[in-house]
Parts: structure tokens; sequence; C-alpha cells
């Protein structure tokens, strides 16, 4: 299980953790981010946002939020 | 105002879904544009007429979900259980089914009527997808009819069942399961609310479902009932008893249980065929625009453009309404003396009047421009991809990547610039964007830099301007940092943002928005500024009989007055006091001042020898330098004070604003001038 930060683009995550405020993990669960839900890495450059796809969007997330949402490869 | 109408539909849906597209489909240019009661959310309302109804539209702000967390959110529910509309319409982006369902759901939880409109289910097609829109409706128990809100298609079908359904009673007769154990759980906090209330089930469902999700406004409600505290103590027990079994927290137990339905219904609905590996033209633009090295100078080019084009184009209409307003000015002000009007009357309408006027409108082409650009930008999709490239470095002075733009903008013009603080969702970056951006060194101060550099740096003008400029960049940094400290502490809201795909903006849409901005703009702008031109020109014409702004009249001695406090800058001349005072009009007043000041005529073509000399006399390249300095920082012009009381919606911040940037213009200016004093360049 690492952050979604360490994750390269193409991969396939399995949601397992997210360690964020309690309003902001609820706007990211919203967005179809939670605990259980499966995303892909779209891109990420290590410093700019990283971009994941959620269902058929495109969704860029910080770099510091990224590294408190853990996941593991499918 | 809106006139009165006897249906009322709410539209709502995620943001890019084609929700304006559509609004602006049905409303054109009937539509009224104003604030939430109480709130910065922009609220739109419009008319139109359908068969025998006149129908109301609102337009609901975009948001992915209806808990009240932001404010946009807590708008939209808040809506539709007070002010109860016959009708709630949900745009829904047939590509991106599975999150805009999300929303449905809680729809359909809250339970008044609602239609899908499924937009831009031809991209879906061309994608080698199709969805099965019968049997989508069939599932939700909601109808669903599909439009193109971009070719207004599909539209008189929607707003047909729209009337058609207001008449049901609920949403849906669909009764979503969260699963056993959370079903359990609502039926126990359910039974609490049963004792005494005369409610019907379905709304019984719905109150114990957003007890349970910790919704703040129905508890607030609730505690005013004497079982509050025993139900309290039911939902401490239910959440604990939920969240140990499933090992999740209490929303995403919730959360997970709405997606498991809406996933379910996707596979039955949409079938892919063939999964298309060819990378699309968003893909492919955004490898260059998003890229860690190519993004940021691909910006810089678009944004040199944006304000080539502002100018040009803007400068010679400005130029052009400025000449028609200085002869409609000389045409009354011939016809007056020629009725044998008193001089102050004559003044009064070409000074005041006709001049305040004057000078607000010299602003419409440089915003209306300017905001058709933006709204262009925005509109094609790419106004994301600049928040995303600029986070890195927007995040360390605590503001939302996307707060470059508004500041980028101010180096135009500090009024759009603020007005663009608008695509900030945050409340709390939008202000701290407000509060730093006037710091950014508008086009207006640009006249007093060169007048000054003129005179004193004539050699060195390039450079010292640009140190001007730089400064002011310097400062608006230094004042994000210290308003993050200690103001906003706990703001920088996290970086989240969704990557719409490129699309063709709508012209329809982009004109109705510029309208509104320039309409607005001049509507409150306007009074505001046209109010202190008068102030201003009531002080510099009384008492009755002086020359107008000399050292007699009121202006001249409240000039002669502060000019001591500027002896520490190393300009106490009364004329600059004066100067600045005018500048509060707006900036480029300044150097006309100086010229009528110290008596000088054409000042506009060429530095006049007169005025160079009398500047000479009264400053020192230093002070000069510091005056500059105190010019760049000090309190903004009215235009801007007046967009700061419009978008804040409360006069503390224009107050506030002013008086902060007034106390570090002189602060800094003091070190400017004693510093350099100390090194010798005096």
């Amino acid at each position: 299980m690492k952050s979604i930060a360490e994750f390269k683009k193409g991969e396939k995550i399995k949601i397992t953790c997210v360690q964020c405020g309690k309003n902001f993990s609820r706007r990211i669960s919203e967005l179809g981010l939670f605990d259980g839900s499966e995303i892909e890495i779209v891109k990420n450059d290590n410093f700019c946002p990283v971009i994941i796809k959620i269902f058929d969007s495109q969704i860029a997330l910080g770099q510091g939020e990224a590294l408190k949402i853990y996941g593991k490869k499918i | 105002m809106v006139k009165k109408s006897n249906f009322v539909i709410g539209l709502t849906g995620n943001p890019n879904v084609g929700k304006s597209t559509l609004f602006n489909a049905l409303t054109g240019v009937r539509q009224h544009v104003g604030n939430w009661p109480g709130k910065t959310v922009e609220k739109k309302e419009g008319l139109f007429n359908f068969k025998d109804k006149k129908i109301k539209i609102v337009d609901l702000p975009g948001s992915y979900s209806l808990t009240a967390y932001t404010e946009e959110e807590a708008i939209t529910s808040d809506f539709i259980l007070e002010e109860k509309p016959n009708i709630i319409i949900q745009i829904i982006d047939a590509q991106n089914l599975v999150r805009n369902l999300f929303m449905t759901i809680q729809l359909m939880e809250l339970g008044k009527p609602l239609v899908i409109a499924l937009n831009m289910v031809d991209l879906l097609e061309k994608k080698k997808v199709s969805i099965d829109t019968k049997k989508l409706s069939k599932l939700l128990d909601v109808p669903v009819v599909v439009i193109k809100a971009r070719e207004q298609k599909g539209i008189d079908e929607l707003i047909n069942t729209a009337i058609k359904i207001s008449k049901r009673k609920r949403a849906s007769g669909i009764k979503l399961s969260y699963g056993i154990e959370t079903n359990d759980e609502l039926q126990k906090i359910q039974e609490f609310i049963k004792v005494e209330e005369k409610i019907s089930p379905f709304r019984l469902g719905w109150l114990s479902l957003k007890l349970l999700e910790d919704d703040l406004r129905i508890k607030q409600e609730l505690t005013k009932k004497p079982y509050c505290f025993e139900l309290k103590k039911q939902l401490q027990e239910s959440v604990n008893h939920l969240q140990n079994i499933y090992n999740k927290d209490i929303n995403t137990i919730l959360t997970d249980a709405r997606y498991g339905f809406i996933k379910g219904l996707e596979k039955e609905v949409i079938s892919k065929r063939i999964e298309d590996k060819k990378k699309s033209f968003t893909e492919k633009f955004d490898d260059i625009a998003m890229n860690k090295f190519l993004g940021i100078p691909l910006f810089f080019t678009v944004m040199f453009f944006v304000f080539q084009l502002t100018f040009r184009l803007s400068a010679p209409i400005m130029e052009w309404i400025e000449k028609i307003f200085g002869m409609f000015s000389e045409t009354v002000s011939t016809f007056l003396i020629y009725w044998g009007a008193p001089g102050w009357l004559i003044s009064f309408l070409t000074d005041a009047v006709i001049g305040g006027v004057g000078g607000v409108l010299t602003f419409v082409p440089l915003i209306g421009i300017l905001f058709l650009l933006i709204a262009l930008m925005e509109d094609v999709g790419y106004m994301s991809r600049v928040a995303y490239i600029m986070d890195k470095f927007m995040h360390k002075i605590g503001l939302h990547g996307k707060a470059f733009i508004p500041l980028i903008l101010g180096f135009g013009c500090n009024v759009p610039g603020i007005m663009a603080t608008r695509i900030l969702e945050n409340k709390k970056d939008r202000l701290l964007t407000i509060l730093i951006s006037p710091f950014i060194s508008c086009g207006a101060r640009l006249p007093v830099y060169a007048l000054f550099t003129g005179v004193f740096f004539a050699k060195h003008q390039g450079l010292i301007i640009f140190s001007i400029y730089m400064l002011g960049i310097l400062m608006a940094i230094i004042a994000g940092f210290i308003f993050k400290k200690f103001m906003f502490k706990k703001l920088s809201s996290p970086f989240v943002i969704e990557l719409p795909s490129y699309r063709m903006p709508t012209m329809k849409g982009v004109v109705i928005h510029v309208w509104e901005k320039v309409w607005s703009f001049v509507r409150k702008a306007g009074t505001v500024i046209l109010f202190f031109s008068i102030i201003i020109w009531v002080l510099a014409s009384f008492p009755v009989g002086v020359e107008y702004a000399s050292s007699e009249s009121v202006i001249g001695t409240i000039g002669q007055a502060v000019s001591p406090v500027f002896r520490p800058l190393g300009f106490d001349n009364w004329q600059s006091s004066v100067a600045l005072l005018f500048g509060f009009v707006a900036k480029e007043v300044v150097v006309g001042t100086f010229g009528t000041l110290y008596g000088t005529v054409d000042i506009g073509n060429s530095v006049g020898v007169s005025l160079s000399d009398a500047l000479q006399n009264d400053f020192s390249p230093l002070s000069a330098y510091a005056f500059m300095v105190f010019v760049l920082l000090y309190v903004p012009c009215v235009a801007v004070l007046a967009v700061v009381k419009k978008e804040t919606n409360s006069w503390k911040w224009p107050l506030f604003l002013a008086s902060y940037t007034t106390i570090i213009a002189w602060v800094v200016a003091f070190i400017v001038y004693q510093g350099g004093r100390i090194l010798g360049f005096g």
C-alpha cells in the first residue's frame, strides 16, 4: 500500500484508505474517490498535481492531497 | 426584477455539463443576475413563455453533490427545500453518467419532482458507446429527455415533460437500499422522529438519512425538539455501530452504497463497443498545455496575446469615448455660457457629472474585451489547465492555482482582475486574492511613473519602472504570506479540480456573459465612481469663488494639512498631497493634477518644461522614487474599491483594503526614502 502520489501513469489503483480532513474526504468521495473505489493515474510528474481518472472524468489532485490517499495496484 | 410567473423550474447539475448553455437557450437575454441573499454566489433567473405558461427558471450553482459543505451546495438544497420550485431539471453529461447520477440519487432522496436532461449523447456515441435512455428512465423511475443544449434540440420536449411531471408527488418511486445494517439504523433513528411528528414516511426517511450523514442544518432544526438529547445518543450509537462493522467512515459507507447502486445501473444501460486507442484531441493538446516545461511558457504566450489584443483594441475605443465626452462637455458649457449660467454650475456639470460618467464609460471597452477573451478561455476549458500548471507556485503564497489569472489581469486594470476572482470557488481564496491584487501595478499608474522617471531618471527610465513593477509583485507575495499566516490560517483550500474535455465555446453564452459583466460594472461600480467624482469636485471648488483645486480650495487646505505626514517620505509640498487625493478617483489623474497645480497646460503630449522645472524644485530623485512607490502601493482607486464592495458584499473589506494599503505605502516609501538617505542617495 502506498500513496497515490507514488504511482505512475497508466497504473490502475484500488483505494484503500483516505486520510484527509473530514470535509475534504467528503468532497472527493462525492467525486467518486473513496475507500474501495477504483481509479487510474493519467499523469503524475511528481511536481504538478496528479491527474487521475475516476469513472469517465479527469480530476487533478494536489500532490499534498495525493500523499494522504493510499491504494494498491490492481 | 423578474415578473410574476406561475411555474418555477430549478436548473441544476454538475459543473461543465452544459447547464449555462441550456439556461441561455431557454431564456436568451431575458435574465436577471444578482447574488443569492447574503451570499457572494451569483444567482441567475430567467423568464420564458411556453404555450400559455410564463415560466421562471432559476439557475442553481453548479455542484457535484447536495450536502451542505460548500456555499453552492447549500444554496441548491436550500432553494429546493424552501422556495419549493414546481420541478427540478438536472442536466447530465452522458459521457460521465456515473458521477452525474450521484447527484441524481441525492435529488431523488430529497424528493421534489425531477426530470433528467441528458446532454452530449452524440459525443458519447462518437466514442462508440451507446446508452439505453428508456431503461435508464425506467430503472430510476425518473423521466429522461435527450437534449442537445448547444443546438437547442429536445428543449420543447424537456419543458413539456417537466410540466407534465410536476404533478408528481415525488421524484421517484424507487427506494434506495443502503445495506441491511444501515437500513436498520435508519429505522432506529426514524422511531425517534416519528413519535410526535405528522410526517410522511418519505420525509421521515430523508430526515433520518440526513441525520446519519451529520447534516448540520437538519441537526440544528431538531435541537429544538424535546427528544433531541436521546436522538443524539442514538445517532452516536448508530454511527459507531456502522463504522465498526464496515471499518469505514459513515460518509464513505453511504457514498459507497449510492455508487454501488449507480454502478449497477451503468452496467444495465451503457454498452461499450470497442475501446478506442487513438489519442483524442484533448489528450494531444494536454501533452503540451500541461507539460512541466512547456505549460507555463504556453500560458504566458496566451496571456501576452490576450493583453495585446485587449489594449490594442480598447485603446482607440477609449480615446473615442473620451473625445465624445470632451466634445459633449464643451458643447454643454458653450450653451450654458450662452444662457448665462453661473460658473460653478458649468464646472459641476462638465467636470463632475460628464467627466465622472465619461470616466466610468472609458472602462467599458477594456472590461468588455478582456472578459470576452477570458470567457473564451474558460469556455474552451483552458482555464482549469492554467490552474493546474500554476498551482505549485501559487500554493506557496497560500492561493489556489486559478488565482493567478485575476492577479495577472490586474496588470491591465485591477477592476477586471477583481471581478475575475469569481472563477475561484472558495470564498476565502477569493478574498485573499482580492486583498493582494491592488499591489499589482495597473496600467493607470504607468503615466505617473512615466512623468517622474522622465524628469528624474531619463537615462534609466525602463529599469526604474521595471523595479517599481517588481516591487508591486513582491509586496503582493509578501502580503499573501502574511494574510495566510495570520488571517486565513486554515484556508489553503485543497487542490481538486475537474479537467473537462476541450470544446468549442458557444458564442451566445460568451456574449451574454460579457454583457452581464459590463452591465453590472456600469450599474454598481459606476454609481460609486460618479459619487466620489462629485465629492472631489465639491472639495476642489469650494469655498465659492476660489480657483478650481487651488491652495485656497477645501482640497488645497486639506492638502496643506496632510502634507506634513509625507515629510518623512521626502515630499511635503501641498501639491503632491492634493495630487494623491485626486489619485483616489483614478491613479492617472495624479499626472493631470500636477499639471493643473503647477499651472502648465499641455502635459498630455510631452512633459512641459515648466512642469519638469517645478517638479525638480520640489522633488529630489530619491523623493521622486519614494513618491512613485507611494503611488504604487497606496489606496486603490475608487473603481477598485467599488468592485471590492460589490464582490465582497460589504463595506468592511474595501475600507480595510484602503487603510492597510495606505499604511503599507507609507511604511515602504519611508524605508525607501530614509534608507536611501542613509545610503547617500539623498
